[in-house]
């Protein structure tokens, strides 16, 4: 019996440590996510072209370029996704040869293409 | 390279490149693998295709149908190795087959972010949440208040990204690329949400809401997400205002000190780091309502079109999924391995799961699985169940639920619309015997 007591104390004290933990947990988790906002990327992560500066100048003020670089769009969508982000984002509206620029980089690094982004062969690689 | 491998490597980039033509190319005209084309195809695939005669045309082998690019996964303390969606924000999916336990860890629940996650606050006790609005006494309750003064109940509870299943559309949609992993079933505790508006006293002209919480947009122009819904779900039972996750607090990730918790309709309506819902007259107007931002089309368009979508309807009810949880995408299994048992969930948004059938021969034929009941409503479900395997090679086993309408996960992903709604396509998983 006071092997089981010694076990449930130690389960009792286990969990008040765990408890205890939580606070810094979760400060330590805001700063893992603060560290991954904040990592600086390299402008040569997107791919090399007319337009590769300004587009990453310009779209990581606000996101990372993962949200490129998944991104397999038309050009006319691109376009639709520049006012898009200017409504519903706070983006500052592109306009003029600016927007060309960035459109047309996006289109043609970035177009449709025939697979999927995720994963690879799991019996291939 | 030799020769031998010559083949091999054509089919596989040919799969790669353009899947279409490396179909009609690979695949005879009525659509089955034969001859040469079938050996050609077991090749590149590192095996034999034992149900290659159902194999339906233009359809590439799940394990071809993955890019070549490698999944980038999370690496972050208190959490399990997720699918890397994006830094900033930080989204991460979890693998299907994390997925497993009956109740979702604080580990495997998928990361979705809309803006910056707020830092911790010192004394979540102490965390207000405001109801205000078309109530007749605007309340401002702290978490300790809260629990005190109403009933504290705990659910098992689907929460699922409103964009999940998203990968499945074609041409892409707009957003993360989500598989079927932006869904977690965790035990929350908190308090009823209708019994907090029925102290507020709702007036005549209450009919949506409007959530509000604590995370900024990445522009740092106002707030990062702000979504409402009709008042009658948030009159449901299962809308709850969380404090708790698991039995513990809930991590800061996942929305601390406070989290609404709105079981089966898009997750952006689970505001996290909860602090206010205004009661409406009219549809909320916050960002991410409107246009077409968890909304979805009421009359088909056509997939990839332009469309502003002021005549689409505000997606509610998720549509029913299922995830296998058993095995992982790509498991290799010893030869003369001649059967499988295999699990996972399903759910239905509000509704319920009546069955589940699976397939290892490209759909040809269909078993039905076991589905256990529901915890309590608005859980996942899980499915269980046995296949036969008759010969060592490659296998999909393909997974499909249907909900308690007859409704079924369609074999390709429907609706298009441009920010991927509601993909719900029937899954599958590539596995190898031998």
């Amino acid at each position: 019996m006071r092997v089981l007591h010694l076990i449930a104390i130690a389960l009792l004290l286990g969990a008040a440590v765990a408890v205890a933990q939580t606070p810094d947990l979760a400060r330590r988790q805001a700063e893992a996510a603060a560290a991954l906002a904040d990592r600086q990327e390299e402008e040569t992560v997107l791919t090399e072209g007319e337009g590769r500066s300004e587009v990453f100048g310009y779209c990581t003020a606000c996101h990372n370029t993962a949200l490129i670089r998944r991104s397999a769009f038309t050009r006319d969508r691109w376009d639709e996704l520049m006012d898009w982000m200017a409504e519903k984002h706070g983006m500052n509206p592109l306009e003029g040869e600016f927007r060309q620029t960035i459109v047309d980089y996006l289109a043609k690094h970035y177009g449709p293409r025939a697979r999927s982004p995720r994963g690879g062969n799991p019996f291939l690689n | 390279m030799t020769r031998e491998n010559a083949p091999e490597r054509s089919v596989q980039e040919l799969y790669r490149d353009d899947p279409e033509r490396a179909d009609a190319l690979v695949f005879g005209r009525r659509g089955a693998l034969k001859g040469a084309a079938l050996a050609a195809m077991g090749t590149a695939l590192g095996a034999g295709i034992p149900f290659a005669r159902h194999m339906p045309q233009g359809l590439v082998p799940a394990a071809l149908a993955q890019g070549a690019a490698q999944p980038q996964f999370l690496q972050m303390e208190g959490k399990a190795p997720l699918i890397m969606q994006g830094e900033r924000p930080l989204n991460a999916e979890t693998p299907e087959h994390l997925l497993d336990d009956a109740v979702t860890p604080a580990d495997k629940f998928f990361i979705r972010n809309n803006g910056s996650v707020p830092d911790p606050v010192a004394d979540p006790r102490a965390w207000k949440i405001r109801i205000d609005g078309e109530v007749n006494t605007p309340l401002e309750l702290s978490i300790a208040e809260l629990e005190q003064r109403f009933e504290v109940v705990t659910r098992q509870l689907q929460m699922e990204c409103g964009g999940n299943g998203r990968s499945g559309f074609s041409p892409q949609a707009a957003g993360n690329q989500w598989g079927n992993g932006a869904i977690s079933n965790a035990e929350w505790t908190g308090v009823r949400l209708r019994d907090v508006l029925r102290a507020a006293g709702l007036k005549e002209g209450a009919k949506f809401t409007g959530q509000h919480g604590a995370d900024n947009h990445l522009s740092a122009q106002g707030p990062a997400i702000s979504r409402g819904m009709r008042i009658e779900k948030a009159l449901d039972e299962d809308t709850l205002i969380c404090f708790r996750m698991n039995g513990a607090a809930i991590p800061q990730m996942h929305g601390a000190p406070a989290r609404l918790i709105v079981p089966g309709w898009p997750g952006s309506l689970s505001q996290k780091w909860f602090n206010r819902l205004e009661v409406k007259s009219e549809p909320h107007t916050g960002r991410g309502m409107g246009g077409t931002s968890y909304r979805i089309p009421v009359r088909p368009i056509v997939p990839g079109s332009r469309n502003n979508g002021a005549d689409f309807v505000d997606m509610e009810s998720m549509p029913v999924r299922s995830v296998l949880t058993s095995h992982a995408h790509g498991t290799r299994l010893p030869a003369g391995t001649r059967s499988l048992d295999i699990r996972g969930h399903a759910w239905a948004g509000d509704l319920s799961v009546r069955d589940v059938h699976v397939s290892t021969d490209f759909g040809q034929s269909w078993q039905a699985m076991q589905v256990a009941a529901p915890p309590n409503r608005h859980s996942w479900q899980r499915w269980q169940g046995s296949v036969a395997l008759p010969a060592d090679g490659y296998y999909e086993v393909w997974y499909r639920a249907t909900d308690s309408n007859g409704r079924m996960q369609p074999h390709v992903a429907a609706n298009w619309n441009p920010q991927g709604y509601g993909a719900n396509p029937i899954s599958r998983i590539a596995i190898l015997i031998g």
